[in-house]
This record gives structure tokens, C-alpha cells and sequence, in this order.
């Protein structure tokens, strides 16, 4: 090992060890609890059964149902967030008065705990007493079922939690968006570019880092998804919103099972992470073919 | 106050002398439950002054929805050391939390202070586990349902005597009432399986036969759940299905809704002029049409991973609690008793001439299976209920599965 290498493992040194102590530990003593016996009844490791707890929960259908349900709620929501917080950036980058107001204005529901968004949200559109119905009902429309229709329900939820992330993406993207250099814009304008042809000509591809920063921090949020559904609904109705971490958190605490809810989380990790890689994947290689 | 503190101080010496921990004196430890923010822990907590004043110890309730309970309490009992000294404990973990050996055994606190235990109704004991002088809950009030309904709607049409009659009934009413003729608590879990267990008993089935073999998929069972999902796709409010305990007594409160099959303690809170002006004055209460409703209720407990002190501490306010002159206290505003005297109180009953109804429905339940995954079983049958509900599952395969998933749990 190289002198310079030394040193930089040396000042490395103390984060790597912070982030081992406070990452690895858990990460680790949860695998551990994975493959044990370890229940809410009977609080220890041994014995140790393997990846006994991993294939009971792979062998439930409910867990591919919760599974895919995930994917499409983080696709839906992700892909929400990324297109709202966009043209509020793009807007924003426009206001000249006000600024600042708007951003303090815009960062509210993200400064807002999910669990207090959850609890407003549910009486607002709560069906025979909410505000929102009886303003439907006002203006001569039916009264919406939000949560208990199993059709309606995901897409309700959904878009409480875009009512809520978008912000964060706006001040990603809106950051994005003033480090941006004006010499291409004004090339572009030279040559006659319009404004749809800047943005995907110019905007877009400039802002790909950090808008594949917002969808990647986003979409590892979505799929953490827990406080929503067990305020709003229970991951009901039947199992119409029963998100990954949902169903975790069932076999932990309601099934006592604390092994089981430890290897359903484990798998959620691991899905994140591959989905995670393959982002980047895509991107560096997209990258790489763009530049070659 | 000095004869209390001697009497606490005795009591500390009993557990103290199973437990050597050290720690304040009883008198001056703060006692912390966690309570269902429900009336009758308004009840109590009004008259929690009194017991302060009585023996010096303070007396905290933090006061939450039903649905996160269970959770919050289970952190804590399986932790070194909990924070809530004092257990409210539901019928529903009345399996769970004794088999994990999470509760101290009262019966010999309970012998020491003489408290008389032959006062209680015998299935309240039976409802929280009492095993001969093995007391692991001590009952606080219970929760038997019976159906509330706007004798005003009615008018002077009888109430039907069956189920089949009674959803007919309820139907026809949602117009009448505006928003739902029967308002309903579907949301998943706990909600939708008490409720749907009164229709279950309603209509003749049950869980479990005496020898406990799994009896739900049956004919009455099938019988049901057809009459609950034509319940709440014909008389319940919109969003019944998302809809719990809290949202179907805002409704009845608002006066949009004929009936709710209900704890019948919601009564005394419905009936107030002050809280629900749309409807007190036009409410009564029966035994659930068919003849049988759900029955349930709340037990103190004492959490062994805490200090003798705050043992003793947590006794004294059990045996003050559930003293016959605080019991009759409660009862005079609205408290649902588990003991037989305050049934019988002439003050009481000139009071709520209801609570003669209300006996009867205690008289009539039926009790939801209990076992230690109870808990974990309220979201397997809730589930199915739910589907069914929502046209997710037929009502033989909701039905199949919820009775498979009992005799799973069961066998766990």
C-alpha cells in the first residue's frame, strides 16, 4: 500500500468506523435476526435456522402481491414527484419577486411528518364529513370513496404522498437548475432553438445527475413506504394497499414474528439496492455512449 | 393518607419480596398507562385527582387510538425496563401477553389487600384469563355490542328480531337517515372483525365449538358474511370500508345515520346534548337482532419489568379503581361496569334507565376466539372480511380462508 493510499484510508478511517457503527451493526444483527428463531415471545437469536424465515416468506403469495404492489406505487409516485417537482423548478426559475417565499411556501409538506400529512389528508377526504365531498357535493358531483374503493385507494394514497415528496424533488431540481451555465442556452437561441428543443437538448441532459439523484433518493423513499398506508388504510381495503414494508411490519408486530419481518425487510433491501445499481447502470452507460 | 401510604408501603413489601429492586417509595412514583381514547378513560381520568389526593401517587394516561396500541405496548414489554407502569390490557391479548410471560400475577397482591373478587361478573374473568388464584388482568369495563338506533326513524315500527330482518331494515333507512342506515367499521382489523363477529353470532354461528375446533365455515357462517357484505355495500355510509370506530360515531353523533352496531358505552357519549345535539334524546339500544352480539372488555395488568415499587404503585390504583364507591363514580357517568352491583345501583339506573338494556347485551355475547395470537387472527379475518366486501373475494373462499387461517393460528 502506497504512502498516499495510507493516508487516505487514515482520514477515512473515522467515518468508515462511524458508518459501521451506526449502518452495519443493524443491518447486520437484522440479517442475524433473519435466519434465527427470534420471535416477540421468545426474544432470542437461537437456534439459528438458516434461510428457513426467507423461504416461508417468499412461499407467501401475499408477499409478491405486496411486492409488486410496491414497484408500481414507487413507479407511480416517483414518476409524479419527478414530473410536478420539474415544472414547479422550471417555474420557479422563472420568478424574479417572491422567491424566496415561494421555496418557504413549497417546503412545508416536506418539513411536515408523514404521520401528521396521513392524519390531515384522511379527514379531508373523509367520504361523509370530509371538506373535499361536501365541496363535490357543493358544486353538484358525487361524493368520492378515496380509500375504501380498492380501485381508487392506491391512486389516493399516492397522490397524498406526491402532495407531500414533490417539494424535496423541487429543491433538488430547482438547485439543478441554477447551476446550470448560460453559454448553451444563448448558443441555442443564436441558432434558433426554441424553448421545447432547449429543454430536451439542453436542460435535460445537463440535469441528468442530479435529477438521477432525485429519482434514486425518491424511489428508495417510496419503497420504504410505511406510515401512509397504516394511517389511511390499513393496507385495506382487502389487501389493496399492502406495501412491502407494510407487510413487514405485520409479520413483526401482529404475527410476533420478529424473524420473519426482519427477512421480508431484508429482501425490501435487497430490491432497493439492485434497483439502485441498475439505475446508475443505465445511466453510466448512457453517459458513456453519449460521450463516445 | 397515612394509612394508604402504610398500606402501599406493605403492598411494596409483598412484591418486593419476590423482586428486590430498588427504587423510589411507591408514594412518590408517577404511574404511566397507555389508554384507548375512548369515554371511559375520560371517566377515569376525571376522577384520578381524588386517587392522588388519596395517596400521593400522580397518575399520567396517554390517550391513543385503539389501532396502535398493541404495538406500542409490546415495545415496552419485551424492553428491560417499561415505561408504562400500569397495563390496560383488551380481551384480545388476554392470550398474548400472559403466555409470553410479560404479566405480574395480581392474584396474590389481589389476596393481600382482600379485594373482593366474587363482585366481578364471572365472564369478565373468564374474558381475561383468570385461572383459580392466578389473576394475570383484573377486568376495568367491558365492551359488549349492541345496536344503537334513532328510535325517532323508527317511529313506532318494531325492530325486527332477526338479522336478515334487521339489514332489510337498515337498507330501507340509509335514505331516510341521509348518509347510512347502518353505519359500519370495515376498515381491516380490528374494526371490521368486531363488527362482522355480531353478525356472526347474530346469525347463529361461532369460531370455535366447545372442544375449540374451528367452526366458522359453516352454514350460519356463510349466512353472515352475505348479510355483512349486503350490509355494506347496501346500508353502510360511503368509505365504510376505510371507515373505524371513530368514523362511524362521528356520523351517528352528526345524525346522518340510523343505526350502529356498537360498543353499547357509546350511548351515554351519543345521548349528550352537548356533544351530539342532532341525535341525544332519540337513541336506544338492543340486543344485536338475532339475539347475540360481540363481547369484550379492558383489564388492568401490571408489566413484570418494572420495580417493586412501581408494583405496589400500580396496585393500589387497581384496587382504587375498581372500589365500589369509584365504580359506582364511573357509572354515574356513563362507565360500562364489570361489576354486578353497579348494574343494580337504584341512583345508577335512575340515572341511565339504559343500563338495564345494557345488562342484557352483556348477558347475550358471544367472545371473539382468544388465544395468543388474537391479535395477529383480527388481521387475517379482517382481511378476508374485507375482501369479500369489496368484491375481491367470493364470500365461500373469504369465508374457507378466515376459518383455515384460525386453525393455523391456532395450531402456530
Amino acid at each position: 500500500m502506497s504512502r498516499t493510499s495510507r493516508t487516505g484510508w487514515a482520514f477515512a478511517a473515522p467515518g468508515l468506523s462511524l458508518l459501521v457503527i451506526v449502518m452495519g451493526f443493524p443491518l447486520a444483527y437484522a440479517a442475524l435476526m433473519a435466519m434465527s428463531s427470534m420471535t416477540l415471545r421468545s426474544f432470542r437469536l437461537s437456534p439459528l435456522v438458516g434461510l428457513e424465515n426467507f423461504t416461508r416468506v417468499l412461499g407467501d403469495p401475499l408477499f409478491w402481491q405486496a411486492t409488486w404492489l410496491t414497484v408500481r406505487y414507487a413507479v407511480i409516485t416517483v414518476t409524479g414527484e419527478f414530473v410536478i417537482g420539474l415544472a414547479l423548478a422550471m417555474m420557479l426559475q422563472k420568478v424574479l419577486r417572491w422567491k424566496a417565499v415561494y421555496f418557504a411556501i413549497l417546503t412545508i409538506p416536506m418539513a411536515m411528518s408523514p404521520i401528521a400529512v396521513a392524519l390531515i389528508w384522511r379527514m379531508l377526504l373523509q367520504p361523509n364529513l370530509g371538506v373535499i365531498n361536501q365541496m363535490l357535493r357543493g358544486l353538484g358531483f358525487d361524493g368520492v370513496d378515496w380509500f375504501g374503493d380498492p380501485a381508487l385507494a392506491v391512486a389516493t394514497m399516492a397522490a397524498v404522498d406526491i402532495w407531500q415528496q414533490t417539494s424535496f424533488v423541487v429543491l433538488l431540481l430547482a438547485a439543478g437548475l441554477a447551476s446550470l451555465p448560460r453559454e448553451p442556452y444563448e448558443a441555442a437561441e443564436v441558432d434558433g432553438a426554441g424553448a421545447v428543443q432547449q429543454f430536451f437538448y439542453i436542460t435535460m441532459p445537463m440535469l441528468r445527475p442530479v435529477a438521477a439523484i432525485a429519482v434514486v433518493i425518491q424511489l428508495i423513499n417510496e419503497f420504504r413506504t410505511y406510515d401512509l398506508p397504516y394511517v389511511l388504510t390499513r393496507g385495506g381495503p382487502g389487501n389493496a394497499t399492502e406495501v412491502l414494508s407494510y407487510f413487514a411490519y405485520r409479520r413483526a408486530f401482529l404475527g410476533l414474528s420478529l424473524n420473519e419481518g426482519a427477512a421480508a425487510s431484508w429482501v425490501l433491501l435487497m430490491i432497493v439496492l439492485a434497483l439502485t445499481v441498475a439505475f446508475f447502470w443505465l445511466l453510466e452507460r448512457r453517459d458513456g455512449r453519449s460521450s463516445g | 393518607m397515612t394509612r394508604n401510604l402504610t398500606r402501599i408501603l406493605g403492598a411494596t413489601a409483598l412484591v418486593a419480596g419476590t423482586l428486590p429492586l430498588a427504587g423510589p417509595a411507591a408514594a412518590e412514583v408517577t404511574l404511566r398507562a397507555l389508554m384507548e381514547d375512548v369515554p371511559e378513560t375520560s371517566i377515569i381520568e376525571s376522577l384520578l385527582p381524588q386517587f392522588t389526593e388519596k395517596t400521593g401517587i400522580k397518575v399520567e394516561f396517554e390517550k391513543i387510538g385503539y389501532g396502535d396500541m398493541h404495538d406500542k405496548l409490546v415495545l415496552q414489554l419485551t424492553a428491560p425496563e417499561s415505561f408504562y407502569n400500569l397495563l390496560s390490557v383488551d380481551f384480545l391479548w388476554a392470550g398474548e401477553f400472559p403466555d409470553a410471560g410479560w404479566l405480574e400475577d395480581l392474584g396474590p397482591m389481589a389476596r393481600a389487600s382482600q379485594m373482593n373478587l366474587d363482585g366481578f361478573i364471572p365472564a369478565m374473568w373468564d374474558l381475561l384469563g383468570r385461572d383459580g388464584d392466578t389473576i394475570p388482568i383484573v377486568p376495568m369495563y367491558n365492551y359488549s355490542m349492541g345496536l344503537i338506533y334513532r328510535t325517532d326513524l323508527l317511529a313506532d315500527r318494531p325492530l325486527p328480531d332477526t338479522l336478515e330482518g334487521f339489514v332489510d331494515l337498515a337498507v330501507e333507512m340509509k335514505p331516510v337517515a341521509g348518509s347510512a342506515g347502518l353505519a359500519m367499521q370495515g376498515q381491516r382489523g380490528d374494526p371490521n372483525s368486531m363488527e362482522f363477529s355480531n353478525f356472526l353470532f347474530a346469525a347463529g354461528g361461532d369460531y370455535l365449538d366447545p372442544e375449540n375446533k374451528v367452526v366458522l365455515d359453516s352454514e350460519a357462517g356463510r349466512k353472515a358474511l352475505a348479510l355483512y357484505v349486503r350490509a355494506m355495500n347496501e346500508a353502510a355510509q360511503q368509505g365504510a370500508l376505510n371507515a373505524n370506530l371513530d368514523d362511524t360515531r362521528r356520523i351517528m353523533c352528526a345524525g346522518e345515520a340510523f343505526s350502529m352496531i356498537s360498543y353499547w358505552w357509546m350511548l351515554p357519549a351519543l345521548d349528550n346534548p352537548a356533544e351530539c345535539p342532532a341525535v341525544a334524546g332519540k337513541l336506544a339500544l338492543a340486543v344485536v337482532p338475532g339475539g347475540h352480539g360481540e363481547s369484550g372488555g379492558w383489564g388492568w395488568g401490571i408489566p413484570r419489568n418494572i420495580s417493586a415499587e412501581e408494583k405496589a404503585a400500580a396496585w393500589a390504583f387497581i384496587e382504587w379503581v375498581q372500589s365500589p364507591e369509584i365504580v359506582k363514580a364511573r357509572a354515574l357517568q356513563g362507565h360500562a361496569p364489570v361489576q354486578t352491583a353497579a348494574f343494580q345501583d337504584a341512583e345508577v339506573l335512575a340515572k341511565f334507565p339504559y343500563y338495564a338494556d345494557a345488562g342484557q347485551v352483556v348477558a347475550a355475547g358471544k367472545s371473539f376466539p382468544i388465544f395468543t395470537y388474537s391479535a395477529q387472527y383480527e388481521d387475517v379475518l379482517g382481511t378476508q372480511l374485507s375482501m369479500a366486501a369489496s368484491g375481491q373475494a367470493r364470500i365461500e373462499d373469504a369465508l374457507s380462508a378466515a376459518a383455515k387461517g384460525l386453525a393455523d393460528q391456532m395450531a402456530h
